[in-house]
């Protein structure tokens, strides 16, 4: 899944994750909740969201394999929580198909 | 000046406020929901009103993680458990509630924002903002601190006491002042509660249902109370450490397990009987730890001349620290201790729910999700306590 590209700065393994949602208004509220956090250590680790349609796409950037897989699976660990906020409690809020976000 | 109606609640027409408090700062995970009637009293009164705003509790849910015997919390783990129970206890809260449309009747989502263990922190918080964005119901991040101490004064309607907030990450004495709950004492090394729960890992006893619990069981039948085991008392000023008496009384325990007759304080000289059983040594820890709590709380008393002391936080339901401060408030100017039972005083969802709804309704809320990032440290005098006279 890791792959070498020609990038300028140090954080040169990148991955990016295309996470599908039931709706263009989930992923983006996913987009907006994973916003915020600020990486511990910016030189050695980068990470970017976008709500692309019904898609949440998240691009990482690390400074070797390790970091990358750190970085990483925190962030799956984030996103499996969101999601099951999305899943358990939104019939509760209103309808899932309305995209007015 | 306090109006503590200047946001109207969501529906005007219900006439009362709903909020959601979500904690997790360190091992219990809460979930509450409370509702503040609509009150003409509260709004633009000089006078100050926050200490009673009719509380209603309409769920009170808590989930500890608990671990084995001589073990204590770790943040990865403690973070995993949130995350599991997280949603789950929203729904219950929810259900227990009656309340059916969150979207439609919660007023405001409450987080606690720190102080606490960053990654718990943010895996609660992390529900708060989905929760936020997919009702589109206001976020306030809650100072854990100051979430304990607004309970307390509801709970209690003490109007303006010296506050001993005890617990396992924090110890400090606090007393209010233009518009600050400012910090007149605290502890320089360790919290009182990890003081004693650090102890009960030594001794390998339960962590359930808390270290600090089973102490006190231990300490009430001590069957020699007249004779303390001789700890160092630490009061530095209006300061307190503990770190070093945790050390002592760890390495009597350790003796005492040993068997190590060359310890004078455990084991007659003559005879090599044992003196002290583990019974004794909680109940002396308990005694020299709670004598300084109570000793730099008199003292904040005299200095701001009040006759009320609210304890707060987990430690706070300690029955013995109760009854001594009752003592020491008693003695001195026939003043009142007011405390709260284990729902109000161990971390809880209702308490950050409390302080969230006043500052909601000061108008006080998250406009932007980069203010909700969690902080490990936040300290009780960083908020700026609108809601008070």
């Amino acid at each position: 899944m890791t792959t070498k590209t020609a990038r300028p700065a140090a954080l040169d393994h990148t991955l990016t994750l295309n996470v599908p949602f039931e709706t263009p208004r989930q992923a983006l509220i996913a987009s907006q909740v994973l916003q915020p956090d600020p990486i511990l250590k910016p030189q050695d680790f980068a990470v970017s969201y976008a709500a692309q349609g019904p898609c949440l796409e998240a691009r990482f950037c690390g400074r070797d394999a390790r970091v990358l897989r750190v970085g990483v699976s925190s962030v799956i660990d984030s996103l499996k929580t969101i999601i099951e906020s999305l899943d358990e409690l939104d019939q509760t809020g209103p309808s899932s198909t309305e995209a007015s976000m | 000046m306090v109006d503590l109606n200047t946001v109207s609640p969501k529906d005007p027409a219900k006439r009362y406020y709903l909020a959601l408090g979500l904690e997790g700062s360190a091992n219990k995970l809460g979930v509450g929901i409370i509702k503040h009637p609509f009150l003409p009293e509260t709004g633009a009164a000089a006078k100050d009103n926050s200490h009673d705003c009719h509380v209603e509790i309409l769920a009170n849910i808590r989930d500890t993680y608990v671990t084995p015997p001589g073990e204590g919390f770790l943040p990865r783990d403690t973070a995993r458990h949130h995350r599991n129970w997280c949603v789950r206890l929203i729904k219950r809260a929810l259900l227990e509630a009656g309340v059916r449309d969150a979207c439609a009747e919660l007023d405001v989502i409450c987080f606690t924002r720190g102080p606490g263990m960053g990654a718990p922190l943010h895996s609660v918080a992390l529900v708060a903002r989905t929760c936020s964005l997919m009702w589109q119901v206001p976020l306030v991040g809650v100072n854990h601190c100051v979430g304990h101490i607004e309970m307390g004064r509801e709970i209690t309607k003490a109007k303006n006491p010296v506050v001993l907030y005890v617990s396992g990450g924090n110890t400090q004495v606090i007393a209010y002042s233009d518009h600050r709950y400012r910090i007149f004492g605290e502890t320089l090394d360790v919290a009182v509660g990890n003081c004693l729960d650090r102890f009960a890992r030594t001794l390998k006893i339960p962590n359930a249902p808390s270290p600090g619990y089973n102490i006190e069981q231990l300490a009430s039948q001590c069957k020699n109370k007249e004779t303390l085991v001789e700890l160092p008392y630490t009061v530095k000023g209006m300061d307190l450490s503990m770190s070093g008496i945790l050390a002592y009384i760890d390495s009597l325990a350790k003796d005492l397990f040993r068997g190590n007759k060359a310890n004078k304080v455990l084991f007659d000289k003559k005879t090599g009987n044992t003196k002290v059983t583990v019974e004794d040594l909680c109940y002396s820890l308990q005694e020299n730890l709670f004598a300084m709590l109570v000793e730099i709380t008199e003292r904040a008393m005299a200095h701001v001349n009040a006759d009320q002391v609210l304890i707060v936080g987990g430690v706070g339901s300690n029955a013995r620290l109760q009854e001594m401060m009752a003592l020491m408030c008693h003695d001195r100017a026939r003043g009142r201790v007011h405390a709260t039972d284990e729902r109000f005083c161990i971390d809880n969802g209702v308490m950050i729910a409390q302080a969230g709804l006043l500052q909601y309704r000061m108008g006080n809320y998250v406009k932007d999700l980069s203010e909700t990032v969690v902080t490990q440290k936040f300290r009780t005098d960083e908020v700026y306590v609108s809601w008070r006279n």
